[in-house]
């Protein structure tokens, strides 16, 4: 199962919908990052709402991602964490210091645009 | 046997009740109804021991007690009040019936002593249970009303909310707090939350780590915070206990915390001169004839 | 005495997605919150993982518990795996052998309202973790 991955203008788009299982979450790690290389996408937004869990291996996953992403030249937002999520994994020990969030599809846009100085 | 022994004590309750009555006001003194005026002491003792004997004749019978206990409850008197009453009635009682009998020996004054403690027991096990039960009731509901009062959140302007918290934080009010917090950035769609911890007396690590905890959630969420109203006290104790608050902005006043949630929203506060100008206006043209008002070409007499 | 147990065995990577689906589905039932769900789901995953990581083979049990006052999940997870060497060293926080984010089992004991773990080497570990209803 992959997860779909948007392009619109410098911006990748994902919406993830599924519950995440590892092959699921390792595979959309090198799909982004492929799609990354392929278009030259200088910003990507992870929406995060309809996750219902996130445990510290997917956490990891998409720590890595966005860290990864860095590397490539392209800035990522996590938006729509669920307070449930948050909490957990506040309580779980994770905290994502190096990952910008915000709360929907509309404020990620409006934060890397403001990240990317354009 | 024990009929018999019933429809002594029934045959003479009123010596029993005139004894009981002097013995009652004599503990008034002692225990907690020493507040309460004669008439109204006098009047519920004698529905008191109207209940007791009503029970015994119908043996044991509820609803009656249901009433008293649930009338003085609610009146507020003391589960003392209850419990020396029916002490003092199972020894008057069994004094009175003794006295009363031509043949005491040893068993039958343990008969006695067994039949009385049958008819009042039952009564001291209800009036307990229903004290117990208005207790617990009342505790439940102040504990709701208190997380009620718990975690307020006020959206003040489009992105920027504030939460006031007041009083002590323990685990699980921090736990409640956290919930309706993230909860409420979500619904008000909030871009920086202000949390004001003037009104919480004692912030030690358990309380700091709480509200960490709480500010690394809403920064999961993508909402920023601000933390406000800390005090020196406050300042000091999280500087001591070693407490990193370094990636969290803090202002000592609300009114600061607000400036930089304007800042961060991209908004700002800006005077209207207008406004100055029109009132000026308005004096000018209303006393027209007294004025002398540049603008205005109205003629004065 | 009324206990409703279920079980799900943990050997693909995929079980780990099941016990967790079937973990949340239970908590529903017996009445948790929307956040409690979130704790005991992960709470379940983290178990899951280690014993697919650790012990290649290994169970998740199920049952709804009530006491006097309360109702409540119990979760147990046992594997007859290699078994944990050194169990103080994997109760602290940070501490991981497979490079994951070391959330672990300190992370599953702060999630749950009770924890408790037997570990012996050669046999494998049993854990037994308990979260009720507020």
């Amino acid at each position: 199962m992959r997860i779909p991955i948007l392009k619109l203008h410098n911006y990748l788009l994902i919406s993830i919908q599924t519950e995440l299982d590892d092959q699921t979450a390792i595979q959309f790690q090198e799909d982004l990052l492929k799609e990354i290389h392929k278009t030259e996408a200088l910003g990507v937004v992870i929406d995060l709402t309809s996750v219902e869990v996130i445990d510290s291996f997917i956490a990891k996953v998409l720590g890595d991602v966005v860290a990864m992403s860095d590397l490539m030249g392209a800035k990522v937002v996590l938006t729509g964490i669920q307070p449930a999520v948050a909490m957990t994994l506040i309580e779980l020990g994770i905290h994502l210091k190096n990952v910008s969030t915000a709360l929907d599809l509309e404020q990620g846009l409006f934060k890397l645009h403001q990240e990317l100085g354009e | 046997m024990k009929r018999n022994l019933r429809d002594i004590a029934i045959e003479n309750s009123d010596q029993i009740v005139q004894e009981w009555l002097k013995q009652i006001g004599s503990l008034k003194e002692v225990n907690y109804t020493a507040d309460i005026s004669e008439e109204l002491f006098d009047s519920n003792n004698r529905e008191f021991v109207g209940v007791i004997f009503n029970s015994i004749k119908e043996n044991g019978s509820t609803k009656i007690i249901e009433e008293f206990s649930g009338k003085i409850i609610h009146l507020g008197w003391p589960l003392s009040y209850i419990t020396d009453g029916l002490q003092v009635f199972r020894s008057v009682t069994i004094n009175t019936i003794l006295s009363k009998l031509e043949k005491v020996d040893a068993e039958y004054i343990s008969e006695v002593l067994n039949s009385v403690d049958s008819w009042v027991e039952p009564i001291i096990r209800q009036l307990v249970n229903e004290y117990s039960v208005s207790w617990e009731h009342v505790v439940s509901l102040q504990r709701i009303a208190l997380q009620e009062l718990s975690a307020p959140l006020i959206p003040v302007m489009d992105n920027i909310t504030i939460m006031p918290l007041v009083g002590t934080i323990d685990t699980e009010r921090a736990k409640f707090i956290m919930e309706n917090l993230l909860e409420g950035v979500m619904r008000h769609n909030s871009e920086v939350v202000l949390i004001d911890i003037t009104g919480v007396p004692v912030v030690d690590t358990m309380v700091a780590h709480h509200l960490f905890q709480a500010t690394e959630a809403v920064r999961l969420l993508g909402a920023k915070c601000i933390l406000v109203g800390i005090r020196p006290e406050i300042a000091q104790t999280i500087v001591n206990l070693g407490i990193d608050f370094s990636k969290l902005p803090t202002k000592s006043s609300l009114k600061k915390g607000f400036l930089l949630a304007l800042e961060i929203t991209n908004k700002s506060i800006v005077e209207l001169d207008k406004k100055l100008e029109s009132v000026e206006e308005l004096l000018g043209t209303s006393k027209g004839s007294e004025g002398s008002y540049e603008n205005t070409n109205i003629e004065t007499t | 005495m009324n206990s409703q147990c279920f079980v799900t065995s943990i050997h693909k990577e995929w079980d780990i997605v099941a016990a967790r689906q079937m973990g949340r589905e239970l908590a529903k039932k017996i009445g948790f919150g929307t956040v409690d769900q979130a704790r005991i789901t992960t709470a379940i995953s983290e178990l899951a993982r280690n014993i697919y990581l650790y012990a290649s083979k290994g169970q998740i049990k199920f049952e709804v518990i009530e006491s006097l006052e309360q109702k409540g999940i119990k979760v147990v997870a046992e594997d007859s795996g290699p078994g944990i060497e050194d169990l103080s060293q994997v109760m602290e926080d940070g501490f991981s052998t497979s490079g994951g984010l070391g959330a672990g089992l300190p992370g599953v004991r702060r999630l749950m309202d009770e924890f408790d773990i037997i570990s012996e080497i050669g046999k494998g570990t049993i854990i037994n973790t308990i979260k009720w209803v507020r």
